[in-house]
């Protein structure tokens, strides 16, 4: 029974995760039974992994006993579909700057969710919290040196073999450039560091301006 | 940090004193005193529409049936105040005028209008509904009137420079934009000049056209009484010494006359030096200036 599921409905794909706090909403998503336990459905409108994955992204580099790094975690939207993929055994450090968003984070995401791990904190500083061995840091946080906080908290907490899933905000990085051209220029940065680019995807219609790439050290 | 297994008790316990420390930091900063007048700068921000929008119905309803009076009191407030309290324009008396500041003139030009109004009939549930209207209109304006006195008292307490500086709604309304002191301590002052002119900022970058000159900040009285020629200097003065003042605010806390008369004496200068508007030289007249031109194709996307 896999924490992830992939349904056609009407002609779109719609993504499934198991819930790991059954009978819980985090933010009004739908709840469905499938195979005797309850899922959520991940809405690729809220969530860039979720367009990610829809863009064609491979599902499993989040899987079940994985050890998540996630970085600007926001309201923990994205962050509970984390959670539930990585399921009991895993754990997801969350970190968030903003204390106003952090508040809907820890309220509805840490607290009833025993594998996450929540920390308000500046991601530029990473000494403030820790993860041995991360199998995956993912990273979505609106700043111009986003890559290089990506970059800075790798190097401290991915394990060898460890994915980065960084998503790129264009509008972020530079308002005036081509948005494809940010993209490019960020994954050169990845490979510069050692990094070796497994794909890239544009979250158009998703989202605007936005691409996510997936590497691996 | 993390030697336990998820799920094993030990990072049961790990994982609660995260969600404490989590907790403790978010409670810290929610109890800041410059966020809370961020918020009620907003509030007051929100009341001053509420109002308008409100006045404006409920004079544009009365006006079907006592239009000259609408026209003859322009204060809205004012008005709001007579169509709550006297109603029906039958009932308007040159007693129940009295004491609202107006001249006898002006009252006797009220009765006038009222033997000959061009206005139609209202019954009673529409006037009364009109009624309503106008003494929301009042209370608001109450509401707007306490909100005010708060963000001066507070301005004055969390900070005072920027408040003596910009003035304490505009210096809360930057406080606003920037998300905070703290914040607007650390932005430079190019960016304080133009808070709140984004639009206008992101417009020029992408096309060319000119950059503003000034945003929340237009709102100041040393910028728009000032002739066109000038505003832009003084913007770029006002912002340096907000700048200055957020900083001394934020890290050392107390008042410095000093920050203000160092504006005042610049002020005076720039007026004094730019009195007369630039003249353009004769070339220039005829052909678009360059940068006023759009440059679309450079940084057009797809």
């Amino acid at each position: 029974m896999s924490s992830l599921l992939r349904e056609e409905r009407m002609g779109r794909t719609v993504l499934l995760t198991r819930n790991l706090s059954p009978g819980k909403k985090v933010y009004g998503e739908e709840l469905v039974l499938r195979q005797g336990a309850e899922y959520r459905v991940w809405d690729p409108f809220r969530s860039k992994l979720a367009a990610a994955i829809i863009k064609g992204m491979p599902a499993d580099v989040i899987r079940e006993g994985s050890k998540v790094l996630y970085l600007g975690a926001s309201t923990g939207t994205t962050a509970s579909h984390v959670s539930d993929l990585v399921g009991a055994g895993g754990l997801v450090v969350g970190v968030e700057f903003a204390p106003r968003v952090a508040r809907e984070f820890v309220e509805h995401v840490a607290r009833e969710r025993g594998n996450v791990l929540p920390f308000v904190a500046d991601a530029r500083d990473p000494s403030k919290y820790s993860v041995a061995a991360a199998d995956v840091v993912y990273c979505d946080i609106a700043q111009p040196d986003q890559t290089e906080i990506a970059l800075l908290n790798c190097e401290r907490m991915l394990r060898k073999g460890g994915a980065l899933l960084l998503v790129v905000k264009s509008q972020s990085i530079d308002v005036l450039k081509e948005p494809e051209r940010v993209y490019l220029e960020e994954k050169a940065k990845l490979e510069k560091a050692g990094f070796r680019v497994k794909g890239m995807y544009e979250l158009s219609p998703f989202e605007k301006h936005h691409a996510l790439i997936y590497a691996t050290r | 940090m993390d030697e336990s297994v998820p799920g094993s008790e030990g990072f049961e316990a790990l994982r609660q004193k995260s969600i404490a420390a989590a907790e403790a930091v978010i409670r810290e900063a929610s109890s800041r005193p410059d966020l809370h007048l961020v918020q009620a700068i907003q509030a007051l921000d929100d009341t001053d529409k509420y109002l308008n929008v409100t006045a404006t119905r409920a004079s544009e309803w009365y006006g079907l049936h006592f239009p000259e009076l609408t026209q003859m009191v322009q204060d809205n407030v004012a008005l709001c105040k007579i169509i709550s309290e006297v109603g029906a324009r039958e009932a308007v008396t040159a007693e129940n005028l009295g004491g609202r500041g107006f001249t006898e003139k002006k009252v006797q030009a009220v009765i006038e209008a009222r033997d000959r109004s061009k206005g139609g009939a209202i019954s009673e549930g529409d006037l009364g509904r009109v009624r309503a209207l106008a003494s929301l209109a009042i209370q608001l304006n109450v509401l707007r009137g306490g909100l005010n006195d708060y963000v001066e008292a507070q301005m004055k307490k969390v900070a005072p420079n920027v408040a003596e500086v910009a003035g304490a709604t505009i210096g809360a309304r930057l406080m606003a934009k920037a998300g905070g002191l703290d914040r607007l301590a650390v932005l430079p002052a190019s960016t304080i000049q133009i808070l709140g002119a984004e639009k206008a900022l992101f417009r020029s970058l992408r096309t060319g056209a000119k950059p503003p000159k000034h945003g929340i900040l237009f709102q100041h009285q040393a910028v728009h009484t000032a002739p066109k020629w000038q505003r832009g200097k003084i913007a770029r003065t006002l912002a340096n010494k907000i700048a200055i003042a957020a900083r001394v605010d934020y890290y050392r806390g107390s008042e410095d006359a000093s920050i203000k008369a160092g504006l005042d004496k610049r002020l005076e200068s720039i007026k004094e030096r730019y009195k007369e508007p630039p003249k353009r030289k004769p070339e220039q007249r005829d052909r678009p200036r360059r940068d006023a031109r759009p440059k679309r194709d450079k940084f057009r996307r797809r």
